[in-house]
């Protein structure tokens, strides 16, 4: 399954200027997305599995590394841990 | 008319770049020995025209409209898009229009309908190869982008007719020119996914193997085995176009490596030109 607006929030976080509007005000950028609540909260919490049913892996991927998040610990959240 | 200048493969793992200060000091020796060799048999092969088929890491197309495959027109690419890659050398890279053209024309002329660009960046799935490679002349690049990345893809056998058909428009093409191919990806790594990390040794080794075997087995092989080895693996489809237009014939390994610090099966071939 894909969620169209996740995946195009993701696509549109490669871009630097959208990566540090996000990093200053996340809200704001995010309400530019049709995401449902399920997935807000997801965002909010990291929910890296509950993303992943959602979108392309490598757009998954490229969205924790903007975040700034270690590969190790997005692995971990991937498998649940 | 133009002739067929050898068919090259090389992995391209954004972590060669962005973690190679991570990477061990025999690996690096071996990677950058690997890189080298393969531009000593480019430039031994001199080609005035490369067509590099790469998969799209989501620089150029999106969920709107994400081609089968793609190929590039213009007279010029961008470089790659990534802030990781600002070292490339090189924000502009120039195309081959008229040879493009053709292979489109010969493209659509035999049944298949690939989607033109006459604008394309090249992401590091074209580019960390040729940098690495440290080639003085990059030929004209011809783009050939072809989806590993989002299913569905195209089929396996498919991606050797492309390859069958590529070397065909060259064989075709009017003007006298040496045109040679390198594919870019594989071979076996996972990214994003619950696997992340995964190389699976056993199964890039035969897949090696079996290049310098039947086709057949080799489709069999990896439609089989590729399910469960990592979306990445998925790139080898660049692997089959290079053996398709190298009409399965001339496969020669320059070296493999499983580097875990870059999470790839690092793999770099060669077909001679025949």
């Amino acid at each position: 399954m894909r969620d169209y607006w996740l995946s195009k929030l993701f696509f549109d976080l490669q871009s630097p200027k959208v990566a540090a509007e996000f990093r200053a005000d996340r809200d704001s950028v995010l309400d530019r997305y049709s995401l449902s609540p399920e997935v807000r909260k997801a965002l909010a919490e990291n929910d890296a599995p509950f993303l992943a049913q959602r979108t392309n892996a490598y757009l998954l991927r490229y969205y924790f590394f903007t975040i700034g998040m270690k590969d190790a610990e997005f692995v971990q959240r991937l498998r649940g841990g | 008319m133009a002739s067929f200048a050898g068919a090259f493969a090389s992995s391209h793992g954004p972590l060669l770049v962005r973690e190679w200060e991570s990477v061990p000091a025999q690996q690096k020796e071996r990677l950058t020995g690997a890189f080298r060799e393969l531009g000593k048999r480019m430039r031994a092969a001199a080609p005035d025209v490369l067509v590099v088929v790469s998969p799209d890491h989501w620089s150029n197309f999106f969920l709107d409209n994400y081609p089968a495959v793609c190929i590039g027109v213009g007279a010029m690419s961008e470089g790659p898009p990534e802030a990781w890659m600002k070292a490339f050398p090189g924000r502009e890279l120039a195309g081959h229009a008229d040879f493009a053209s053709h292979l489109l024309n010969e493209s659509l002329k035999a049944g298949f309908e690939p989607a033109m660009s006459h604008r394309l960046k090249l992401d590091h799935g074209s580019c960390i190869p040729l940098w690495r490679m440290e080639l003085e002349r990059v030929p004209a690049l011809v783009p050939m982008l072809v989806n590993s990345i989002e299913p569905p893809m195209p089929s396996l056998s498919r991606c050797v007719e492309w390859g069958r058909l590529v070397r065909k428009a060259i064989e075709t093409y009017p003007g006298n020119l040496r045109i040679g191919i390198l594919a870019t990806g594989g071979l076996s790594h996972s990214i994003g996914e619950p696997t992340m990390g995964a190389i699976h040794e056993e199964f890039d080794r035969e897949t090696i193997r079996l290049f310098s075997g039947s086709e057949r087995a080799l489709i069999e092989y990896l439609s089989e085995e590729l399910p469960s080895r990592g979306n990445g693996s998925e790139e080898v489809r660049n692997w089959l176009v290079a053996h398709g237009a190298a009409l399965g014939r001339g496969f020669e390994l320059v070296d493999y490596l499983p580097v875990p610090a870059v999470i790839v099966g690092c793999g770099f071939a060669a077909w001679r030109a025949q």
